[in-house]
């Protein structure tokens, strides 16, 4: 279902990804446009992460396609996908932690300017760009000065999740794809998450997989609701979550 | 004071530590101990910044040794050739196994190396016999010429070669970890599938990183080869699979001074302990386990924050 005016950006048609006997995303069908602000919720093991994941290229669907820009890209590995604009965020906080804070994020401008061949990483010392001022500025954004110059591994859960989504939105993507961003923030990290995000708006499609929509509800232009791999409601978010399935399912409410 | 944690000047005064060595040790003993600090920093490098542990770095030192030794046996005579064709020669062997190997998660590249270490053994030692002369090995220290400026047959002009070389090897790993590819080595060992998703390729980074750890280990198997004037399938003994790991334990896992300090202290005990107790690699043994219970840091790991509190302290009271 989509009733986004512009043109579509990612489509999947009948994707399905089986672990042994159970079927963890059953022939989805969905679509996203570009600079929609879309969201996928569910109950636990509803398939959004495995759907992510298949929409990403962690994972190749067993039955299916995945199309980006019109074209498939069902077979093409994760960092070719990267290379087309797309960047994910993982579940659990997943950064670099033997780096410094500023060296995660030197890595992901370096991507985003294109000058991560080989040579080029040979040959650029680690401080060319620490003083950048995209770099900076991501840093006052995410409010991560007073960590700039600390080993990851010594950060907290919030300040990780802010690095992490530093890295994905300095890697200057058009779709970028959240997993669960919110989980294990508290109530002012999620403010400043979802406020950096608005920044963004208009220049990203943004797909958000969360497992509680209060966070979220707010901030999202659609919604999707997934339950045993399928899609059980799509469309405005008052509309999904009142859609007697959705109450059933998702709320537990008869 | 000067930081001698700044690193163009740490890497003086370790060079110049070494070079006491040379003042006050035998010399056969300060050649023995650059030729294995480079033997080692390969692998502390791969284990260190890349993550992967090798059991077969004696495969990489045989490439390098027998490309000289070849050379020098039956083509020329020039060491310093001998020594280039050696380093190409590891390479070589780098660029064509590393597409398989870094494939591999760690524990399964650990013993790949190992069994590519006792392939190496069995092709010296017995499938080119004819050429390497089997378990008698190729000698040619009398076929080496002398060269002007630097003798590389006299044991002193050797020296000075390999400790420029050395210090050259030293420079390069330094440069490699303030360089944007060290950070992405160290980016592939800690978060894979990250650096994956942000668009790099895990695959040519491991590949590029395993060519130059190999290329400098097989660079100490072309200095042993111009050393001894001789080479012998016992140089990959898959028995000493484990001595380079050993060291690089043994120094600190991942510092740049490690290697230095690993093999001076392997080196060095090994002299003293034989000459009093005929199985020395006992005490080697009991040692390591007590560096792994004490905390895996390794001697110089141990070592650096203990002399970085002690020059900062002294820094921070004169001022």
């Amino acid at each position: 279902m989509n009733t986004h005016a512009s043109p579509e950006i990612i489509r999947t048609d009948n994707v399905t990804k089986k672990f042994g006997e159970m079927v963890a995303v059953d022939h989805v069908n969905y679509s996203l446009c570009e600079n929609e602000i879309a969201g996928i919720i569910g109950s636990n093991g509803a398939g959004k992460t495995t759907f992510f994941n298949l929409i990403t290229g962690y994972y190749t669907p067993e039955e299916g396609t995945v199309i980006y820009e019109g074209k498939d890209i069902t077979a093409l590995p994760a960092q070719k996908r990267v290379a087309l604009g797309m960047m994910r965020t993982f579940q659990l906080t997943s950064t670099f932690d033997s780096l410094t804070v500023t060296d995660n994020l030197v890595l992901s401008f370096i991507r985003a300017h294109k000058k991560h061949s080989l040579f080029n990483l040979f040959v650029t010392p680690r401080s060319r760009h620490r003083n950048n001022d995209k770099i900076k500025e991501c840093l006052e954004t995410f409010d991560l000065q007073q960590v700039a110059q600390r080993d990851v591994k010594h950060l907290s859960l919030g300040e990780k999740r802010r690095l992490e989504i530093a890295m994905s939105i300095l890697a200057e993507p058009k779709v970028l794809l959240l997993d669960e961003p919110l989980a294990g923030l508290s109530e002012t990290e999620i403010k400043g998450v979802l406020d950096v995000l608005r920044l963004n708006v208009s220049k990203q499609t943004i797909l958000i997989v969360e497992h509680k929509i209060s966070k979220v509800e707010d901030f999202l232009e659609r919604l999707t609701v997934m339950h045993e791999g399928k899609i059980i409601a799509d469309g405005k978010c008052e509309e999904c979550l009142n859609a007697p399935e959705v109450r059933k399912s998702y709320w537990q409410i008869d | 004071m000067v930081n001698i944690f700044r690193w163009s000047w740490g890497l003086l005064l370790a060079f110049f530590c070494l070079f006491l060595v040379r003042v006050f040790l035998p010399l056969p003993f300060a050649n023995e101990i650059l030729i294995f600090a480079i033997y080692t920093i390969g692998c502390n490098f791969l284990l260190g910044r890349v993550g992967f542990i090798s059991f077969g770095q004696p495969a990489y030192l045989a490439v390098g040794a027998y490309g000289t030794a070849f050379y020098l046996f039956y083509f020329g005579s020039n060491p310093f050739v001998g020594i280039l064709i050696g380093v190409l020669s590891g390479v070589a062997i780098a660029l064509l196994v590393g597409p398989f190997f870094v494939r591999l998660r760690s524990d399964y590249f650990a013993l790949v190396n190992l069994a590519l270490a006792v392939i190496m053994f069995y092709l010296f030692e017995k499938i080119l016999a004819k050429i390497t002369h089997g378990d008698n090995g190729l000698w040619f220290l009398t076929n080496m010429t002398s060269t002007p400026i630097i003798d590389l047959g006299n044991p002193s002009d050797f020296f000075i070669f390999t400790f420029l070389l050395a210090f050259g090897v030293w420079a390069l790993y330094k440069y490699l970890d303030d360089s944007i590819f060290g950070a992405c080595c160290l980016a592939t060992k800690t978060n894979e599938d990250k650096l994956k998703f942000l668009g790099y390729s895990n695959f040519n980074i491991r590949w590029l990183a395993f060519v130059i750890a190999n290329t400098t280990t097989a660079m100490a198997g072309s200095l042993y080869a111009v050393y001894f004037g001789f080479v012998s399938p016992e140089i990959t003994a898959p028995s000493r699979a484990a001595d380079p790991v050993i060291v690089t334990l043994l120094g600190g896992v991942g510092t740049l001074y490690g290697p230095i300090v690993g093999a001076f202290a392997y080196t060095g005990m090994k002299d003293l302990i034989s000459g009093y107790i005929a199985n020395w690699e006992l005490f080697i043994g009991l040692l390591l386990v007590f560096i792994m219970l004490a905390g895996e840091k390794g001697i110089w790991g141990t070592l650096e924050p203990i002399l970085k509190k002690l020059i900062f302290k002294k820094k921070n009271s004169t001022n």
